[in-house]
């Protein structure tokens, strides 16, 4: 990297905030993806206006600049993959304002995401979107991967409770797209910023929606014999006009591994377990509660539960938090694949992720969004072993391929970015493709801003990049992200 | 009320040599007049009855440097500003129907030139709707809706338009066919470009087919109706919603003689009316949640109710959402515009709305800041609307609203342009304008800052 710009950062941010140790660049050569590449420079920006510099500068040197919050993305997407300098936002913490009349708050990206709901509900207020990483990842990484989380189900994902983000734009600019407002006159930019993984521009400032909490809630916990059984379960509830709050499914295998690891008090004998949260006033709740426990007897559930106070609602929900923490302790590490389809196709695709596991020879784990239709299964691998990340690798894309083919997508929450822009193809034609890259021209014109991520490369969906010496979510990360709960 | 009828709706198709597409002339020349937009007559109109055809004949368009105006029932013709030009109109109504529909799933694919209307009743015999309530609700297809982004109340607790879109396949004046997004109620997979189109006025390009997230429908449902002395009251009760944690599906204010014009409720004299909707899957859940908010608007000092069921609730609503720049106000004679704020500014706004414009009726959805505002400009001297306009423009940006115009008469819509928000991110919309529409066919002049 040219001193030049080494010494143009350090005047920006001083230099205790930019690190080019190679030692100490290696630790931001990971997120929670299994790919890996070391960024030139490290750069730790206070403000807006010195991001803006900073993006000023790496033009002027014509030099790759990539945004990281937290670092627990799992598409690789906050990785220098061009080199160049990254961009963290740990710096930008604050709450900058929390407007309870008009439910909303503004933030700088890198708080994090638990913070903001702890810091309204004193107001009786939360931020909705609740990944289980929520201890951990920021609210610029939400925004740029457009993150779900288990109570997405009703209310809808990071984009929907966004209202606008102040960013810094490829080219220098800083701009706000949405505001503080509804319905802001043009075009709605901010609706391809959020989820555009940071290759659109950088959020400095983020304001987003404030939601009452609901005021009785029930946990009800519904094991199977099959995961068969509980897929049916799933679409009957959803059909039946119930929209609970959220509707997770854990198979054996995961909820067998979750037990161990935080003794929430899962059926470990259990084929399948379904958690359920329905949220409402008292009487409507009550009512829906009992709806969901009938349509899950009717199909077939050995056992329903409710949870009867709310520390065991808590233990339970901490159980499906800890899931990726805990399948640590399954195997040397796992890869999460991300897909989803429409929830009519559950139990055909279930069946067809086992039988990819088989083909394979691979375990394969599956703890996931089930009301949306989100999968992740979650495989088992041991990159000792020669050849077991490639044909991880390979059966994550034949899963992915599952899903396209059952009219769905190949990732729900979790990004493109590096890991799975190859598979894009699989979902979408040359002529969607050049639609995006004309998009993406439009705000990124030289490409510097979070270069070779989403659009695919010359390899094939579920060719392995490299050899991984490790994959998976770092063991840290992944307690760091689930402990916090 | 006033309805504008199409004349000649929809004559056979007359051979035109010049159309070697499989795209048909709609009307004869003779006939373009009925598809003007805000007075500017076209030189063809058609329609389309597969994709493909549409492609082939907006590249023609495109090739011969024409400015194509796409339409569906033709209820934002009196936008302002009146286009420079419009050479063709391209209607959707005949590219009409679901596509494909899977209720256990909650998603449809429907054409663009589908009637909302339609859509919906195929919707309710599963129990499901698409939760929007836009004005011209009888007429307007899903296309339009979505292109003009008419958001009703019910954004209230459904979101946004576009946040229930999942996915498109749109037609770019270069005659490239592309789908964004998906058919499944949650993908990241790429950028969101059909999330750009909501709104966009049909100036990115023709909207083809479009997947939509849907809602089961409430099936119990009442309506309550308060009255308060001020617009201030009546949203404090909305801050006691908040407090109990009740979500209706949607809330209204209206001034006096907005409330005069919705049918079935009663007359208030000089209050401004609170309207609720309340929705439950069973009829307990609906009346406790009704009991909720009744006992919010009375801690606010609402004065009367009246309470409706569900017959009461669907004739009410359905005069609400006409109320929002749509039927109720006809642009012969009204000019309408929206000013969005903060909603805790919605009692300020409404009160200084009032005061710049005499006559005004104002129509909010206090929930998200949202003000419609209709004022009669018939008889007028020919400034003077303008020149109000321009006062209320200068309001808005010193109070930090956004304003639209939604419709106006053709002697104003010449007049008026859509002001820009301080700030506005101009140059990035010209460039995405570019990027999709780089020879400029779709709709151009018309937007926002002369895009
Ligand atoms: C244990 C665990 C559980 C998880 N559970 C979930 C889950 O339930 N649901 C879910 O959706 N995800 C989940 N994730 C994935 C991850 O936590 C989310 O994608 C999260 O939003 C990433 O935030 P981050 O701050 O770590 O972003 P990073 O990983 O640092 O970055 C992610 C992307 O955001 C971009 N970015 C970061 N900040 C900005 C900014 N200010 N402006 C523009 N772009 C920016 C980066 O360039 C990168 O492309 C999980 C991850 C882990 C490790």
């Amino acid at each position: 990297m040219q001193p030049d710009l080494v010494e143009r950062l350090t005047a920006i941010v001083g230099p205790s905030h930019v690190v080019r140790d190679p030692a100490e660049l290696t630790s931001y050569q990971y997120d929670g993806s299994a790919d890996r590449a070391l960024p030139d420079a490290v750069v730790f920006p206070a403000d807006a206006e010195q991001v803006r510099l900073i993006v000023e500068a790496c033009r002027e040197f014509e030099c790759p600049f990539v945004a990281r919050g937290a670092g627990t993305g799992l598409s690789g997407g906050a990785l220098a993959e061009a080199g160049g300098v990254l961009i963290v936002t740990s710096r930008l913490r604050h709450i900058l304002e929390l407007d309870v009349a008009n439910r909303l708050a503004v933030v700088e990206p890198g708080v994090v995401n638990a913070h903001v709901s702890e810091a309204a509900k004193p107001y009786g207020l939360h931020f909705v979107p609740d990944p289980s990483s929520q201890g951990a990842c920021s609210i610029g990484g939400n925004v740029a991967e457009n993150s779900g989380g288990l109570h997405c189900l009703a209310y809808g994902v990071t984009a929907h409770h966004v209202l606008g983000c102040e960013v810094v734009t490829p080219d220098g600019d800083l701009v706000w797209l949405g505001g503080k407002r509804y319905d802001e006159p043009g075009y709605d930019l901010l609706g391809v910023f959020v989820g555009s993984e940071g290759t659109l521009g950088i959020a400095t400032k983020v304001a987003v929606k404030l939601t009452p909490l609901r005021r009785t809630r029930h946990t009800l916990l519904a094991s199977f014999t099959t995961p068969d059984d509980a897929s049916r379960a799933v679409s009957e509830i959803i059909a039946s006009g119930v929209v609970p709050a959220a509707l997770e499914m854990m198979d054996g295998l995961s909820v067998r591994t979750i037990e161990d690891f935080v003794h929430a008090g899962l059926p470990v004998q259990a084929g399948a377990v379904l958690l359920v949260d329905v949220e409402d006033l008292p009487i409507a709740a009550a009512q829906t509660a009992a709806h969901v426990r009938t349509v899950c007897e009717r199909a077939g559930a050995d056992e329903v539960r409710q949870a009867r106070t709310e520390q065991e609602a808590h233990r339970l929900w901490l159980g499906r938090k800890s899931a990726f923490g805990a399948m640590g302790r399954l195997s040397a590490s796992y890869y999460v694949a991300d897909g989803v389809i429409p929830r009519t196709k559950l139990p055909q695709v279930l069946g067809e992720v086992a039988r990819i596991g088989e083909r394979y020879g691979l375990r394969i784990a599956n703890v996931f969004h089930a009301g949306d239709g989100n999968l992740h299964p979650l495989i088992a691998f041991d990159d000792r072993t020669p050849g077991e990340y490639e044909r991880t690798v390979a059966a994550a894309a034949d899963i992915l391929r599952a899903c396209v083919r059952a009219g769905g997508s190949i990732t729900g929450e979790h990004g493109v970015g590096v890991e799975k822009r190859d598979c894009m193809t699989l979902q979408f034609s040359p002529a969607d493709l050049a639609l995006m890259s004309r998009l993406k021209a439009a705000f990124n014109p030289d490409g510097l801003c979070n270069p070779g991520k989403i659009f695919p490369t010359s390899r094939r969906c579920g060719e392995s990049a490299r050899i991984a010496s490790r994959g998976g979510i770092a063991p840290d990360t992944a307690r760091a992200a689930g402990a916090a709960f | 009320m006033a309805r504008e009828k199409l004349k000649t709706p929809f004559l056979p198709p007359v051979d035109d040599p010049q159309v070697r597409t499989g795209v048909r002339p709609l009307v004869r020349p003779e006939d373009c007049r009925t598809f003007a937009v805000a007075g500017v007559v076209p030189q063809i109109v058609s329609s389309f009855r597969s994709l493909a055809d549409a492609s082939a004949w907006i590249k023609t368009l495109t090739n011969e440097g024409a400015s194509v105006v796409i339409r569906g029932a033709g209820t934002k013709q009196w936008r302002p500003p009146a286009p420079p030009a419009v050479d063709a109109v391209l209607d959707t109504t005949r590219w009409a129907g679901i596509v494909d529909y899977e209720p256990a799933d909650l998603t449809v694919t429907v054409r663009s030139g589908t009637r909302l209307r339609d859509l919906q009743t195929a919707l309710h015999a599963h129990r499901q709707f698409f939760p929007v309530d836009p004005p011209f609700a009888e007429r307007a297809t899903v296309g339009g809706v979505l292109g003009a982004a008419c958001n009703g109340a019910l954004r209230q607790r459904y979101g946004s338009l576009r946040d229930n879109v999942l996915g498109m396949r749109v037609c770019l004046s270069d005659g490239t066919l592309a789908h964004a997004g998906s058919k499944v109620v949650k993908s990241v997979a790429g950028y969101d470009i059909h999330k750009l189109f909501v709104g966009a006025h049909g100036t990115l390009g023709l909207i083809g087919e479009v997947t939509l997230r849907l809602a089961p429908w409430p099936a119990h449902q009442h309506t309550l109706c308060a009255a308060f002395d001020t617009p201030g009251t009546a949203c404090e009760a909305l801050a006691g919603f908040d407090r109990r944690a009740l979500f209706p599906m949607a809330s209204v204010l209206l001034d006096p003689a907005a409330a005069q014009r919705v049918r079935s409720l009663p007359p208030r004299g000089a209050c401004w009316s609170l309207v609720v909707r309340c929705g439950g899957a069973s009829a307990a859940a609906a009346a406790e949640l009704r009991d909720e908010v009744a006992a919010a608007c009375r801690e606010s000092g609402a004065r009367n109710f009246s309470d409706h069921d569900w017959d009461g609730t669907q004739s009410v609503w359905a005069d609400i959402a006409e109320l929002a720049g749509g039927e109720m106000y006809p642009a012969e004679s009204w000019l309408s515009a929206r000013v969005s704020c903060l909603p805790a500014d919605v009692p300020e706004a409404c009160l200084r709305l009032e005061a710049l414009c005499p006559g005004a009726e104002l129509t909010a959805h206090p929930f998200t800041g949202t003000i419609f505002a209709a004022a009669p400009v018939v008889g007028e001297p020919e400034a003077d609307p303008v020149q109000r306009a321009a006062r209320l423009e200068e309001e808005c940006r010193k109070a930090g609203w956004a304003l639209a115009y939604l419709a106006a008469p053709q002697h104003l819509a010449g007049l008026l342009r859509q002001p820009v928000p301080q700030g506005a991110p101009v140059s990035l919309m010209r460039r995405v304008k570019a990027a999709l529409d780089p020879s400029g066919t779709f709709n151009p002049g018309v937007f926002l800052a002369g895009i």
